[in-house]
């Protein structure tokens, strides 16, 4: 049986939110909402990022004066997690503002946020 | 293999250089001759660069294991935990971005000749986009990869979305929207990783990977392959993502293709690697490469025999060929490694040269659909000599490079007991050679009715047959000499095989 501590909760909290952004993205017709699920799927991987930083009881990963170098590793929180959500924010952002202007062009184009309309295919 | 413990010069200039001239050339925006100076300068340099560099490390953080032996030397065979963000250039690193720079100088020449106004930012995602292909190929830890496939996503769609067009756009927001996907599988990966095993070094992590006992950890660590799996697919464009990828090729100008197609080619080749090494030895892993691949293969040359567009057709080849890269690398062995690498090579080079050749009977302002165009051969014959050359090439047809690689490949599957596999790259060549003669007849061989009336011959620009002809001069090199290329592929798929925690 699995233990329900913060950290399991986390988790799953992160699994809902990818699971639900990624049947957005796939399931759902209106542009905009597929970017809003994509936006879903991100906070969802940040949140499972972070939460592999986790430790119970644990410090802030910075070393104060005077603090016990051995008891150091075992406290403080893992710091390598929050720093790729940093870059994952960043990446999000980024793909965000290019899939708004895409969407932006072709609802100039085409007059509508259907995918199905939208994304018609020409192939042959 | 002693190096030096300080920073090699070349690896932040193979990165900054690209950045600063991104910058620059947006700033530029609509002054075609100094975008047009500045770009070429800067691929050149690039060029320069990638052929004279030493071969080396550059660490970001932490430090490399060094030994005392008079003087501190870093030596990457013997064990040591490195804890470090690191960039590696070795010869396999150096043949792949010296190819990659050789491509963007001409296409950047061509380019900026061909557009007519506002290709700054166009020019500048060019260079963005060879910036991400070249640290993919450089990077030794999971969290550099992950950045540099994901901003190498954005910028195909960047640079598709440029390329104009309703399709190119459509084509750009299905790429970005499964990009976002794949990058937040890569970024899962990234995080089981380094639950599993403590790092971000590729080399730390194959270390710990190899010391501590995995017993009950063996679901975690198959789910971490299957996402990292997914974004390898997914950057190269792999079966069952080849529609979104060859929609890409198909949306971009023909030159651009050329870098895009480039940079599929060493992302395939970057984390075909590091799949290998880090869950090489992971039951089935090599199996689920092999089947993708020759999914890849099969589906790629189908596709390209029942379309009726060159753009198409050479969209689905690139796909196809995709697969005998990955082929090679997923069966694992030394053989089959230096196939794949040397097809990669090669892949890129008659790729670009049948491109260039689209670009022209675009150019010359014929369409490529195979139903309605015809009689090219008698105003270009020159173009025509070029296509039929890139064709033999594509086909493996001796003594051109795609024979050298592609007879290695089938003998790398034998060797394995795989006879079914080698009978699928011999049919991918046969069916290639197939699928571009039936377009090289209808658009250029078949008389055709309008182009018949006109007499006058079409000229190649300058830098256009410049390209040409060094593309095809080195078909023909590495056909008859492929040790030029070899001497560089050996000694990284040793690596792979018996020292995979070697970068």
């Amino acid at each position: 049986m699995i233990e329900l501590t913060l950290q399991t909760l986390s988790f799953l909290a992160a699994a809902l939110l990818v699971i639900i952004g990624m049947a957005g993205m796939l399931y759902l017709d209106n542009l905009i909402k597929k970017l809003i699920a994509f936006t879903l799927l991100s906070d969802g991987v940040n949140l499972a990022l972070v939460s592999l930083g986790y430790v119970q009881g644990g410090i802030v990963p910075i070393l104060e004066p005077g603090a016990s170098l051995s008891d150091f590793p075992n406290e403080a929180a893992l710091i390598f997690g929050p720093g790729i959500v940093l870059t994952n924010i960043v990446i999000g952002v980024s793909t965000t503002a290019i899939l708004a202007a895409l969407i932006v062009i072709l609802y100039k184009r085409y007059g509508t946020l259907k995918a199905s309309k939208v994304l018609k295919g020409e192939h042959e | 293999m002693n190096e030096t413990i300080t920073n090699l010069w070349s690896i932040p200039l193979l990165i900054v250089i690209p950045i600063l001239t991104a910058i620059v050339v947006n700033l530029l925006y609509n002054r075609g001759r100094a975008i047009r100076a500045v770009s070429i300068a800067s691929a050149a340099v690039l060029l320069v660069i990638s052929l004279v560099s030493p071969y080396g490390f550059q660490w970001f953080t932490g430090q490399p294991g060094v030994t005392y032996d008079g003087t501190y030397t870093f030596n990457a065979n013997v064990f040591s935990w490195k804890l470090s963000l690191e960039y590696y250039y070795g010869p396999l690193q150096q043949i792949m971005i010296s190819v990659m720079s050789f491509l963007l100088l001409f296409v950047v020449a061509i380019s900026t000749k061909s557009l007519k106004k506002n290709f700054g930012p166009y020019i500048a995602l060019m260079f963005l986009t060879y910036l991400s292909a070249a640290a993919i190929m450089m990077v030794n830890d999971f969290y550099h990869l992950w950045i540099a496939v994901e901003i190498g996503s954005l910028l195909v769609a960047g640079l598709v979305a440029a390329s104009g067009g309703g399709a190119a756009q459509k084509a750009a927001l299905k790429y970005t929207f499964f990009s976002a996907l794949s990058g937040s599988g890569l970024a899962i990966a990234l995080a089981l990783i380094l639950g599993i095993t403590g790092y971000a070094n590729i080399t730390d992590a194959i270390n710990s990977l190899k010391i501590n006992d995995l017993s009950g950890m063996y679901n975690v660590l198959y789910v971490s392959f299957a996402f990292l799996m997914l974004s390898w697919i997914y950057a190269g464009g792999l079966a069952p993502i080849h529609p979104l990828k060859s929609d890409v090729y198909r949306s971009a100008y023909p030159h651009a293709t050329v870098m895009l197609q480039t940079q599929s080619k060493l992302t395939l080749v970057a984390i075909g690697l590091v799949l290998l090494r880090m869950f090489g030895t992971l039951p089935f892993a090599r199996e689920a490469m092999l089947s993708i691949s020759i999914l890849t293969m099969v589906i790629g040359i189908v596709m390209a025999l029942i379309q009726t567009d060159f753009r198409w057709i050479l969209a689905y080849l690139i796909v196809s060929h995709s697969g005998l890269v990955t082929v090679g690398i997923s069966l694992g062995t030394f053989r089959g490694i230096v196939g794949g690498l040397f097809q990669a090579v090669n892949d890129v080079i008659y790729m670009s040269l049948l491109l260039v050749c689209c670009e022209m009977v675009l150019y010359f302002g014929r369409g490529t659909s195979i139903k309605f165009s015809g009689g090219l051969a008698k105003r270009a014959p020159l173009l025509t000599v070029f296509v039929i050359l890139g064709t033999l090439a594509a086909s493996g047809v001796p003594p051109f490079n795609g024979f050298q690689s592609e007879l290695i490949l089938i003998q790398a599957a034998l060797e394995q007991g795989l006879p079914e596999v080698a009978a699928v790259i011999l049919m991918v060549s046969v069916s290639t050679f197939i699928a571009l003669f039936r377009a090289i007849y209808s658009i250029f061989l078949r008389p055709g009715d309008e182009l018949q009336q006109g007499s006058e011959r079409f000229k190649l620009p300058g830098t256009t047959l410049i390209f040409l002809v060094a593309l095809v001069a080195i078909t023909l090199v590495l056909g008859i000499y492929p040790q030029l290329a070899l001497n560089f592929l050996t000694e990284s798929a040793l690596k792979v095989v018996f020292v995979p925690w070697v970068p």
